[in-house]
């Protein structure tokens, strides 16, 4: 920090008004706060600041970078608040129900008006119990709707705050009901999707009270925000990792009408959170992923990948069609077949997100096309026939790591015939010789150089296949050529002893001291 | 279309096999697309600026943990599987300059020079000195002979028993040939138990005359080591002993 040059003599800028200390003052908090700010915004929370109904009375703050002065009024005057409802609720007669909706509209606004609420204010000066006095039966329904968006937002945020609700959720699964008003509902569903997505505890309870079925009739209807918030919800309720309550949704009725219903036809908001309901069913049931698979689901999935330009949108649906064609042999084996349209366009739509600039996507998209490259010979002749190997090629090289590893599980898989039983699967020399001389060695001798366990294992045994199955024994040679030799031979002090013995083995019996000597 | 069907039985190598894998919802596999799907969720609300943008993907990105170098002895944390490759040609690539073989660190490159290349090395050897050192840090222990310290990797630090520390390189083809065509030369003069490389000649001479000097015992000792053709002191070019008597 010693710089004695005049040139670099820090002043204080003499026009230094309020607001720039203030910014300043924001940005050091914002460093601060960081920390807290990524991990909500990682949660599977949502915070509610407008309302379900597009309620404008709530001015939300531009500025959620509030100062230590601020934060501090903050909570005094929710604690004041949480005092002023509790007087409330005691009082009876002419004009309590007023008071109450005032009381817990005030409290709503303070717990809406930035990024991280006064939840720890609120719950100290006993919320929870007011709160839940509120939800009481046959209370009128803005006094429901002020005190369910309350909660929501209490639950919102970290785990012993949303534990708190405990003591609310009979009622607000309660408040689901068909009879509710809609915005009662929706914000009662909100609120026990924030639950839900705490944590596999908080699951079990609100399964145990039976959340399941009164959130899964809410997604029938054909619109609407309550459908997308029950949708959502419903995700993070089924999400396990039991997967009894994935298999529990798809046995409700109507629900894979509905399904089916929205990912054809509804708007892209709506379509992705059922698509994320997809996601769980497929990933966690095996009889949930049946019953889909024999469903028109997958050509759906495929339509939406091939329309849609939403990332939002397409991370589901394309992690739906991975989970179905991962989940079950059907899927590959008796509805992509090769030679069908639909297997046709699922390829399609594949190649369309390798293609595209996400990297979720291009990973993803690679483990399905892996999935469906470890079917039949067939499959890999199509695969390997269609657009998607010079881009598979192209990835191999230059793109990041996490997708790297999974191009190569596609192009090895091209490469070898299906496991028929015991010993060593034999190689489809044709596809192996073509990608080799397309120049996809280097990429797998790139991962033997990796420090990731699982990718120098794929370079190893995509090493060994070249050894092996390169003909007029090219093998050894272009495996040299790529540096190869001396990949594996850092694996001597490597302290993985598998892939010790796997580099090692291959550099014994390939390049031994006979190597290279008739040359 | 051809399929090479494979004959050998050789059961130890896990050969590339085709299968589906599936993952359970909460596998790391995904968590990029979960952590994808949650901000994008809240950033129409929350207003992320390009910079928190830019800093949420490289998180997302490498997943934030890092990673540890699994050389044997190092346990570095790499910030990034990127990071490995230039951490490894930083600290893992000592090449021996006499023979071109490369060793993970510098002490296990200095400890092979001693044992490969350093004919005070072997004089102390021979003389019955404990000179073959615990290849793992830390442990200290010697041995007398190369043999002795294998055994002592295999049985106290669960080296693998094929491991040689002083192996059968496999250097460059240009290398190779070179290599090949000293192996000519020197084939008469190959002594056929020891596998340890001296390749200047006068240094034999000068390991006879330090013999003599660190003991007091001045019968000479049989000492036969490397190709040279060692007859014992006779063959002592007299040049070596000038040294000595500028001393």
């Amino acid at each position: 920090m010693a710089d004695d040059s005049p040139a670099s003599h820090r002043r204080d800028p003499i026009k230094s008004s309020v607001g720039n200390v203030a910014a300043q003052r924001r940005r050091q908090k914002a460093v601060t706060v960081g920390k807290e700010r990524r991990e909500s915004l990682f949660r599977a929370k949502r915070l509610c600041r407008v309302g379900a109904t597009g309620d404008g009375d709530v001015s939300v703050e531009e500025n959620d970078m509030i100062t230590d002065e601020e934060g501090f009024l903050l909570d005094a005057q929710t604690s004041s608040a949480v005092g002023e409802l509790k007087s409330a609720v005691a009082s009876q007669g002419k004009g309590a129900m007023q008071k109450r909706v005032n009381a817990l509209r005030e409290l709503r606004r303070l717990l809406s008006k930035s990024e991280f609420p006064p939840v720890e204010a609120a719950l100290k000066a006993g919320a929870i119990p007011l709160l839940v006095q509120c939800l009481s039966f046959g209370s009128p329904d803005e006094q429901l709707l002020e005190a369910a968006w309350c909660l929501t937002n209490i639950a919102a945020g970290k785990p012993e705050e949303t534990k708190a609700l405990l003591p609310a959720l009979p009622l607000l699964i309660a408040h689901l009901g068909e009879k509710s008003s809609l915005p009662v509902a929706e914000q009662c569903a909100w609120a026990l999707g924030n639950v839900a997505g705490e944590g596999e505890e908080l699951r079990n309870v609100l399964l145990s009270q039976g959340a399941l079925p009164p959130l899964a009739r809410m997604m029938l209807p054909n619109k609407g925000s309550t459908v997308r918030t029950a949708a959502w919800a419903l995700s993070n309720l089924i999400k396990g990792p039991d997967p009894k309550a994935a298999t529990e949704l798809i046995k409700v009725d109507g629900v894979l009408d509905a399904i089916l219903r929205h990912l054809r036809k509804a708007d892209e908001e709506l379509a992705t959170e059922v698509a994320w309901v997809v996601v769980y069913l497929s990933a966690l049931s095996n009889f949930a992923t049946g019953v889909l698979v024999k469903s028109d689901v997958l050509q759906l999935l495929v339509e939406r990948l091939a329309t849609s330009n939403s990332l939002q949108l397409l991370i589901p649906v394309l992690r739906s069609l991975g989970n179905l064609v991962a989940g079950d042999s059907h899927t590959t084996s008796t509805v992509l077949v090769p030679g069908h349209e639909i297997t046709d366009g699922v390829i399609k739509v594949l190649v369309k997100c390798l293609k595209s600039d996400h990297r979720v996507l291009k990973k993803e998209a690679s483990w399905v096309l892996s999935n469906i490259a470890a079917g039949s010979i067939e499959h890999k002749q199509l695969i390997y026939s269609s657009e998607a190997v010079p881009l598979l090629l192209r990835l191999l090289s230059t793109a990041p790591f996490d997708i790297r590893r999974e191009v190569a599980y596609v192009l090895g898989n091209l490469c070898v015939a299906p496991t028929a039983g015991e010993g060593k699967p034999s190689l489809i020399e044709e596809h192996l010789v073509s990608l080799v001389q397309r120049g996809c060695l280097s990429g797998f001798i790139d991962l033997v150089r990796s420090a990731d366990i699982e990718a120098a294992r794929l370079g190893l045994q995509f090493t060994e296949l070249v050894l092996r199955g390169m003909p007029n024994g090219d093998g050894p040679k272009l495996v040299e050529q790529e540096d190869g030799i001396d990949a594996m031979e850092r694996y001597q002090f490597h302290e993985n002893e598998d892939l010790r013995n796997m580099a090692n083995g291959l550099v014994d019996k390939y390049f031994g001291e006979d190597y290279g000597v008739d040359e | 279309m051809a399929m090479v069907v494979d004959y050998k039985h050789d059961s130890s190598f896990p050969y590339w096999t085709s299968i589906r894998r599936r993952f359970d919802p909460d596998s790391p596999f995904f968590s990029s697309g979960n952590l994808e799907r949650e901000l994008l969720a809240k950033q129409v609300a929350l207003d992320l600026t390009e910079d928190e943008r830019n800093q949420l993907e490289k998180m997302i990105d490498n997943d934030a943990r890092g990673v540890f170098c699994p050389i044997v002895g190092c346990g570095a944390r790499l910030t990034s599987l990127e990071d490995f490759e230039d951490h490894y040609i930083a600290r893992h690539t000592a090449s021996c300059s006499v023979c071109s073989r490369v060793y993970p660190t510098s002490r296990l490159l200095s400890i092979h020079v001693s044992e490969a290349h350093d004919s005070f090395f072997q004089a102390k050897v021979a003389r019955g000195y404990a000179m073959y050192e615990c290849l793992v840090e830390g442990c200290d222990l010697k041995f007398k002979n190369y043999k002795g310290r294998q055994q002592h990797l295999v049985d106290k630090h669960k080296f693998p028993t094929s491991f040689e520390f002083f192996n059968k390189a496999h250097p460059s083809k240009k290398k190779r040939l070179k290599n090949q065509q000293k192996r000519r030369m020197h084939k008469k003069d190959e002594e056929a138990s020891s596998k340890m490389e001296v390749e200047n000649e006068t240094i034999d001479g000068l390991v006879s005359a330090v013999s003599k000097l660190s003991t007091s015992d001045s019968s000479p000792s049989n000492i036969s080591f490397g190709r040279r053709n060692a007859r014992g002191l006779t063959f002592v070019p007299r040049s070596i002993h000038a040294p000595r008597e500028k001393k």
